[in-house]
């Protein structure tokens, strides 16, 4: 049986609320004028190496004014680990088969271990991590988990989807133009309706800009047909949403803020309005 | 904007209060936990204006170049130990207080995670480690000790854990307990933010109600200061979500000692007006881009 929860209201029903009628002439022209500048920026830059654009870069970028920024090395930590395995755990209790997210996330904790000592080749970095940690370190990270995956579960009204949305499932969009660029939507649940980003971190210019290069992807994406849902940002922290409807102007904002990244520029044309 | 409450039940536990703590700490959260108070949903919207109207007015003061104030319960409240935690040392290293706060609060967070402790300061450091360079600080200080002074570590961190372990109740999972919840409210558009952490918060958030009970672990700050950080996060809740927490534990480590109190309106008041005068008065304008 899963946890009853009441949630809060307005998160919902701004994600899923009607969407905005948008002119397809419009669209159709900014989908093909976002393609024009993807494919000039990986021409320009081809054989620079790749360029993997996700939302976090274009953060980092745009926030230091110049291109990538130098960051540190990725590391697992209880921080780095928290979205990965509280995915897993709102996934479990979206289909039942977990009654609270404590109780999702020691049985993910535990499936590492498992798959670690069974020689699984379906192990993943994260499982070989948590596998070599100490019991306490094991139980630091399934609390910082715990604690993101019971703010997403909470946040929403999993009964008001008409069909069950896909949690956690980033998408790519590869470049036809150049193997080297490709670019990465991040929506921790998607529905038809609309896209929820779980967002850190201060309200900035940027987020705009992040957001829609959800959109972006989106639309870009081979067989993707139509206009796709909004794209809903939200600060667990503060409880903050910022909501970003499919509009034509969002895909030239997408592509010009991945076109200045890429480029090193990191100041979008128009920054987010 | 009356915030409907059951009755105060401020009580304190003997010191060195041992078995048994934990179980009446739970009593005392749940009781009348069947019916959750209601509150003026104008509430929150009343104090947010009040706290927005004292950030722009610091914002003012301080000029435009400023850069983002951000204010935790150390800064506008002066706590040492507790939910606004105890801070670096003069020398820009970690003093001893924030070394025994972490690895305690590290060994808290385990306890309501699986319930259990082995050796506390390893514990407390295995945790430590796998938080990564957030507090690379603190594990390699510990590292760093010399044999007497790690084993005087040790001693210090085990009878706060003895403590801990007779004081923190065992929570059912269906209860979502969730342990380092941090609040953020950004306020004159993000040029204040008043920022804190809970280290528990309990329940089902619920539109309308305040549903959730917060509890903390103070490692020796005054009494009377951790609660008002309390107050403070029960503050920072109503203007997250639009309700306050309606239940608040602090547990002293150090002592074993706790108290259970309800949230009242006139605590959220009290607190909002602490910080519309901290940020009307020199506070907000002598602080520049700091935090804590």
């Amino acid at each position: 049986m899963r946890v009853a929860v009441r949630v809060a209201e307005t998160l919902t029903e701004v994600l899923l609320a009607p969407a905005r009628p948008v002119d397809e002439v419009a669209w159709s022209s900014a989908l093909t004028e976002a393609r024009r500048v993807l494919a000039r920026v990986a021409v320009r830059r081809s054989g620079a190496g790749t360029f993997r654009v996700t939302d976090h870069q274009l953060r980092v970028a745009l926030s230091h004014g110049g291109g990538p920024a130098e960051e540190e090395p990725f590391a697992w930590s209880a921080r780095t680990a928290r979205r990965s395995l509280g995915l897993a755990a709102v996934r479990a209790l979206a289909v039942g088969v977990a009654r609270s997210p404590a109780d999702a996330v020691r049985a993910r904790v535990a499936e590492s271990s498992e798959l670690v000592r069974d020689g699984n080749p379906a192990v993943s970095g994260l499982d070989r991590w948590l596998a070599g940690l100490a019991p306490a370190g094991r139980a630091a990270v399934g609390a910082a988990a715990v604690t993101w995956s019971t703010r997403l579960w909470c946040a929403l009204d999993w009964d008001a989807f008409a069909v069950a949305p896909v949690i956690g499932r980033d998408r790519w969009w590869d470049s036809p133009d150049s193997a080297l660029l490709a670019l990465r939507g991040r929506a921790e649940v998607r529905s038809d309706a609309g896209n929820l980003v779980v967002l850190s971190g201060p309200r900035r210019d940027s987020v705009r800009a992040e957001l829609a290069l959800v959109t972006l992807v989106e639309a870009l994406r081979p067989g993707h047909g139509g206009v796709p849902g909004r794209v809903v940002g939200w600060w667990p922290d503060s409880g903050r949403v910022v909501r970003v409807e499919a509009e034509p102007a969002l895909l030239t904002l997408g592509a010009e803020a991945v076109s200045l990244v890429v480029a090193g520029t990191g100041t979008p044309a128009r920054a987010a309005a | 904007m009356v915030l409907v409450a059951p009755r105060p039940i401020v009580r304190h536990a003997p010191r060195g209060a041992g078995a048994g703590a934990g179980g009446e700490v739970l009593a005392l959260l749940r009781d009348g936990g069947g019916t959750r108070p209601r509150f003026d949903p104008g509430l929150a919207g009343g104090l947010t204006a009040w706290l927005e109207d004292a950030a722009f007015e610091a914002v003012a003061a301080r000029g435009d170049g400023a850069g983002p104030l951000v204010l935790g319960p150390r800064r506008l409240l002066g706590s040492t130990g507790g939910p606004g935690g105890p801070s670096e040392g003069d020398d820009g290293m970690p003093s001893d207080e924030l070394v025994l706060s972490r690895v305690v609060h590290a060994l808290f967070r385990q306890l309501v995670d699986v319930g259990t402790l082995d050796d506390p300061l390893d514990d407390g450091l295995e945790a430590l480690r796998a938080e990564g360079e957030q507090s690379g600080e603190v594990v390699r200080h510990i590292e760093a000790l010399t044999g007497p002074a790690r084993a005087a570590l040790s001693d210090a961190v085990s009878l706060h854990a003895e403590h801990l372990l007779a004081l923190v109740p065992r929570l059912a999972s269906g209860w979502l307990p969730r342990t380092d919840d941090r609040v953020s409210v950004p306020l004159a558009g993000g040029r204040i933010v008043l920022q804190g952490v809970f280290d528990l918060l309990i329940g089902v958030p619920a539109a309308g109600q305040a549903s959730l009970c917060a509890m903390a672990v103070s490692t020796g700050g005054p009494w009377p200061k951790e609660r008002r950080s309390l107050h403070y996060l029960a503050l920072l809740e109503t203007l997250r979500s639009g309700a306050p927490p309606f239940r608040l534990a602090l547990l002293e480590s150090a002592s074993g000692r706790y108290g259970v109190e309800d949230v009242r309106e006139e605590h959220l008041v009290a607190m909002a007006s602490h910080v519309a005068a901290w940020l009307g008065g020199g506070g907000g304008r002598e602080s520049r881009g700091a935090s804590g």
